[in-house]
């Protein structure tokens, strides 16, 4: 195990002395153990950086070695994927500070012993680029203050509890604070608290991030002009919480199955204005798309499959919403309060449209009927009657101020599905077919021994 | 015990010699059927707008066809002279109702198994994606429908002197506790105090059995969380395996306080001749 470094600097050279003197240091020491020890050598890793110049790339060799560490220098860190930070030091709250600009971190694994409010990587310097990291962290992940203009790509970021310590409270993947113009592509985050969480960050990009069993897989606020597109988030309590920000495209997006939680839902509006949620999809959660308080956004093509509810509006105003289409949602769309929302063109698989014209397009108009949220609101334990036949018959009633109604007066009758809808069937189908078999044979055994033969 | 199994093997076979039952059998299948097809191209699993359809469909169904033919065989006792001349045997009243229970049981439970075979096996045939856990989830919550709604009927067919006084009762009873249910609670918990509008209407939802046996299958489809942060609690209670057993004593206890009441009714009956 002997580091390999690029040679195309003085600085270079003394690394690998250092190194290799540090190595000759151990070698006996680890010689004479048995290999059971799957870690025998710790190698501290802040010698290397102190030792190394401004401007050097270093390639560490398969290993493990101590943290914490500074970074205080443009260097370009490179563990291949092999090499293992550790940080158990209980004083130590970041596991690697980077305070250089131009500081690349590449393939290194990264584990944070400290929990609370102790982050494995925080980034305090402009155009700092973390790439291929595997982040094992009680704590926070990657943290960003005043950091602009960053790279966060194709890290694996998940909380776990290290050996022998009480769990403790989960901290952030990626959190953003005053860091404008960050790049977060291909990230894997899961078992944290938020996903990614952005404040006060401008110009965010984030996308195609992979997202699992968070709180919020995608938080933010004040994040004017930023894009969360492409990214998937499953399992998580809410899917993308975006608050508080205008100019924002959310695009491309896929949140799923998140049901569990009273509060659950894909993706949640809040404040938001002149921003565009275009061609999402959202499957299975309590509320599809919640949008609260916003105006002057633009949704469109989005497909809302199979939630609890598909769309809820309340105090929304002013928003253009057209194409977007509801499928094998209990409850298509609930509205109060939401005036003046454009809404034309949209596909709902329960409405039993009428075409005259022959345009694809219904020429009777899909009014949402707000009496079962008017009356949760008033007290919300009538929400046991959520979808009970006696709710839909009085619902069916109701149709005081029918013209106030959020109303699409141009509803599809066809929806051309694009996008992957099928394809999620799940097992136990041979199953069905068997116990099927099985009870219908004998039912008819029974119908045919007791009822028809007259023994 | 013999003479109980005697009861319930004279009620089958007079149960599946009833043109009733195998309308209602063609009922439940046509519907369940058109059901499927209809929704032949979604996936069927969890708690979306497919089941949900079927929930509804099962809670106008069955309760209805449960109370007519429970009640129904009731009052035909009565009207019949079957009971006036079983009476003057050695044979207990309550041998007697838990015959009759059983006997009634079996025939819905084989109408329903047949409704529910059909549909396991054209799923099957035209591939559908049908989620196993679902199904039993569905065949369990009709079941449950089934049982429960029979100590009703019993009732109804009790207190009823013929058949028309008993069809005019089934079809109150269903109305008021599948379609107008909410509407009632709605109108008259508006008069309570606001705090307690909730342990009413939770007691409430205990007492009818529609209402208690589709929340329990609404929450483990998994879509306990639409009912809110009132009910948080219950929910995770009932998510859990001891919810199901909790569920089964609470279907328990309502059978066997109905059976007992229902035999009071017909010892009372009995005595005064």
């Amino acid at each position: 195990m002997i580091p390999s470094i690029n040679t195309n600097n003085t600085g270079t050279l003394r690394i690998l002395i250092l190194m290799l003197f540090s190595l000759f240091l151990m070698y006996p020491a680890s010689c004479g153990t048995v290999s059971a020890n799957p870690n025998p050598e710790v190698i501290s890793l802040q010698p290397i950086i102190d030792a190394a110049n401004n401007g050097d790339s270093i390639t560490l060799a398969p290993g493990t070695y101590l943290g914490p560490v500074h970074i205080d220098k443009r260097l370009t860190i490179n563990g291949e994927g092999r090499a293992t930070l550790l940080n158990s030091y209980p004083d130590a709250e970041v596991a690697v500070l980077i305070s250089a600009d131009d500081a690349k971190l590449k393939g290194l694994n990264i584990q944070q012993d400290n929990g609370g409010e102790a982050a494995a990587i925080r980034v305090e310097a402009d155009q700092v680029t973390l790439e291929d990291l595997s982040i094992h962290t009680a704590g926070f992940g990657i943290v960003l203050r005043e950091a602009n203009d960053c790279v966060i790509a194709n890290n694996k970021i998940r909380w776990f509890t290290p050996k022998g310590a009480a769990s403790g409270t989960r901290g952030n993947g990626i959190d953003l604070y005053n860091s404008q113009g960050t790049n977060i592509r291909a990230n894997e985050i899961s078992y944290l608290r938020d996903g990614i969480y952005l404040e006060n960050s401008r110009n965010t990009k984030v996308d195609q991030n992979r997202l699992y069993y968070l709180r919020y897989a995608i938080h933010c606020m004040y994040i004017n002009g930023s894009s969360i597109s492409n990214n998937i988030g499953e399992y998580n309590i809410t899917g993308a919480m975006v608050m508080g920000v205008k100019d924002v495209v959310v695009s491309g997006n896929s949140f799923r199955k998140q049901s569990q939680n009273v509060h659950s839902q894909g993706i949640l509006l809040y404040d938001v204005s002149t921003s565009s949620i275009v061609n999402n999809l959202v499957e299975g959660n309590r509320v599809g798309i919640y949008m609260q308080q916003s105006s002057d956004n633009t949704l469109q093509n989005n497909l809302v499959l199979r939630n609890y509810i598909g769309i809820q509006f309340e105090g929304a105003g002013g928003n253009q919403f057209q194409r977007n289409g509801f499928i094998a949602n209990v409850i298509e769309a609930h509205a109060t309060g939401s005036k003046n929302n454009q809404m034309n063109g949209n596909y709902w698989d329960s409405f039993e449209g009428l075409d005259i014209t022959g345009d694809g397009i219904s020429d009777l108009p899909y009014a949402i009927n707000p009496f079962y949220q008017q009356l949760i609101t008033k007290n919300a334990a009538y929400q046991l009657f959520f979808q009970s036949p006696g709710m839909t018959f009085l619902s069916d009633m109701y149709t005081n101020g029918k013209a106030q109604w959020s109303t699409d007066p141009t509803p599809l009758m066809q929806l051309q599905l694009d996008k992957a809808t099928q394809g999620q069937a799940s097992g136990g189908q041979g199953l069905v077919m068997l116990v099927g078999l099985l009870l219908l044979f004998v039912s008819v055994i029974t119908i045919i021994y007791m009822g028809v033969l007259r023994l | 015990m013999a003479d109980m199994l005697q009861v319930a093997h004279r009620e089958i076979k007079m149960g599946f010699r009833n043109p009733w039952a195998y309308s209602f059998l063609a009922l439940l299948c046509t519907f369940s059927l058109g059901l499927l097809l209809i929704n032949s191209q979604n996936v069927v699993q969890g708690y979306s707008a497919v089941t949900g359809s079927m929930l509804s469909l099962i809670l106008y169904l069955l309760p209805l066809m449960t109370l007519f033919l429970g009640s129904f065989s009731l009052t035909s006792e009565k009207e019949e002279g079957s009971w006036q001349l079983l009476s003057t045997y050695p044979i207990g009243t309550m041998s007697f109702i838990l015959g009759k229970y059983t006997g009634l049981a079996v025939v819905l439970l084989i109408i329903v198994a047949t409704g529910y075979g059909l549909m396991g096996m054209i799923s099957g045939l035209i591939g559908m994606a049908f989620d196993s856990a679902t199904y039993f989830l569905l065949l369990a919550f009709s079941a449950g429908l089934v049982l429960l709604f029979l100590t009703v009927a019993l009732f109804i067919g009790s207190l009823s002197r013929n058949r028309w006084q008993a069809l005019t009762v089934s079809v109150s009873v269903w109305f008021f506790t599948i379609i107008g249910w909410p509407t009632f609670l709605i109108a008259i918990l508006g008069l309570m105090p606001y705090l307690w509008i909730k342990p009413l209407l939770v007691a409430l939802t205990i007492l009818n059995p529609a209402e208690l046996v589709r929340l329990f299958v609404v929450i483990k489809l998994g879509g306990g969380s639409v009912l809110g942060p009132e009910y948080y609690q219950w929910v995770e209670w009932i998510g859990r395996s001891t919810g199901s057993l909790l569920f089964m004593l609470v279907c328990l206890a309502w059978i066997l306080i109905s059976i007992l009441a229902v035999y009071r009714i017909w010892e009372r009956g009995r005595s005064r001749g």
